[in-house]
């Protein structure tokens, strides 16, 4: 008697939909600092203020850069996990518990900065922040994947 | 899986569509950023009518100061942090001159020099030239190495309290590119090569040139010198009627 296959976690399906649109908000908040775009949509808040602070930029890179950098690793590590192979995979458990939980440290950091530091808010960062909030919640269930249970 | 995968497909094309929308739509814009062809200008009255300077005071004043500045000139910005609000107090204020200000990009070395001084012109537009001057020289670091700042001067001009929208749409055009070429040309007409050029006259004659000392004492000696032979005419003249 052959055992039906186990379903694909939910949480990384959703932490795939998350990062993919936290890619595209990242891409589009990078273009603009890069110069390939006009000035932000931004009906709420003065994003070009939030984005042209120096905390905009680490050194040489934007910030946004990073953001695109880590929704990619989180969309290629999800999409990993979705495979039979990866299903219960303990290190891609603790790539998406790990990267879930700095991508919503560092979002908090920003946001902080917004509200104490430049007194502006980008509308775009804070929903970039909102996602990353929940690709971290969604990835709580990786936990106790960790712990073998 | 079908579900989730639709989904992802549905986020990619949404996602896509919109940040490739923004991008096209920037590129397809055309931000005049360098001298545009002017013809005619070789008549010296044609040029002198189509360089238009900003004055600031009383217009008859019997003294103009006149500077040709350029946005990224880092002399020019002391001068106009510096120097200038010594020189309002003193002559401007108190009626005894005018100060007039000329565009002189140096667009072989500065290559968003143009377009700052077409985002000042953009902020005139709303009456805050003078703000938008002095805010492009107080953060010429920030913007100075970016290779496209229009984003920063919009949003500068949002700082300002201006309409953004009113003053991208200036920007991401080619309003004021005859205005600051004309410019210009008359400083080149005129033989400048470097910036900040300051230069004191009577409104006949040929204005005085400063040197290189762009100190308010060198300028105050200069504008007081003018005046002492403003005064001195006048009292010929009045002497000889």
């Amino acid at each position: 008697m052959s055992e039906a296959p186990a379903s694909p976690p939910a949480n990384r399906m959703a932490i795939a939909v998350m990062a993919l649109v936290g890619f595209f908000i990242a891409f589009y908040l990078l273009a603009h600092s890069l110069g390939w775009t006009g000035s932000l949509l931004c009906g709420v808040g003065n994003c070009e203020r939030v984005q042209q602070s120096p905390y905009s930029r680490i050194g040489p890179i934007p910030v946004a850069g990073l953001g695109v950098v880590g929704y990619v690793i989180l969309l290629v590590v999800s999409f990993m996990g979705l495979r039979p192979a990866g299903r219960d995979s303990r290190a891609l458990g603790v790539l998406l518990f790990s990267g879930g939980l700095v991508g919503f440290a560092f979002s908090l950091y920003l946001t902080y900065l917004e509200a104490a530091v430049i007194h502006a808010w980008c509308q775009w960062c804070v929903m970039s922040a909102i996602i990353m909030t929940l690709i971290f919640l969604a990835s709580l269930p990786e936990v106790r994947r960790i712990r073998g249970a | 899986m079908a579900k989730f995968y639709w989904t992802l497909g549905v986020v990619a094309v949404i996602g896509i569509g919109a940040v490739g929308y923004q991008v096209a739509s920037h590129k397809l814009g055309h931000a005049a950023t360098a001298p545009v062809d002017l013809t005619g200008l070789d008549d010296p009255t044609a040029l002198m009518r189509a360089a238009q300077a900003v004055t600031k005071g009383d217009p008859n004043a019997p003294v103009t100061i006149m500077e040709f500045g350029d946005y990224e000139c880092p002399a020019c910005g002391v001068f106009t942090l510096t120097v200038q609000p010594q020189i309002e107090r003193t002559y401007v204020t108190t009626g005894k001159a005018r100060f007039v200000f000329y565009d002189f990009p140096l667009v072989s070395i500065h290559a968003t020099s143009f377009i700052a001084a077409r985002a000042a012109r953009c902020a005139s537009d709303q009456d805050r030239f003078w703000q938008y001057h002095d805010e492009l020289y107080r953060k010429q670091s920030s913007w100075v190495p970016q290779p496209n700042p229009i984003n920063t001067f919009i949003g500068y001009a949002k700082d300002l309290g201006m309409d953004d929208s009113a003053f991208g749409a200036c920007l991401n055009s080619e309003k004021y590119a005859d205005v600051v070429t004309a410019n210009l040309r008359l400083a080149q007409q005129l033989g400048l090569s470097g910036t900040p050029t300051i230069m004191v006259g009577l409104d006949k004659g040929m204005p005085r040139r400063l040197g290189d000392d762009f100190s308010y004492k060198a300028v105050a000696a200069l504008v007081d010198q003018v005046l002492a032979e403003a005064a001195a005419q006048d009292s010929a003249e009045a002497g000889g009627s």
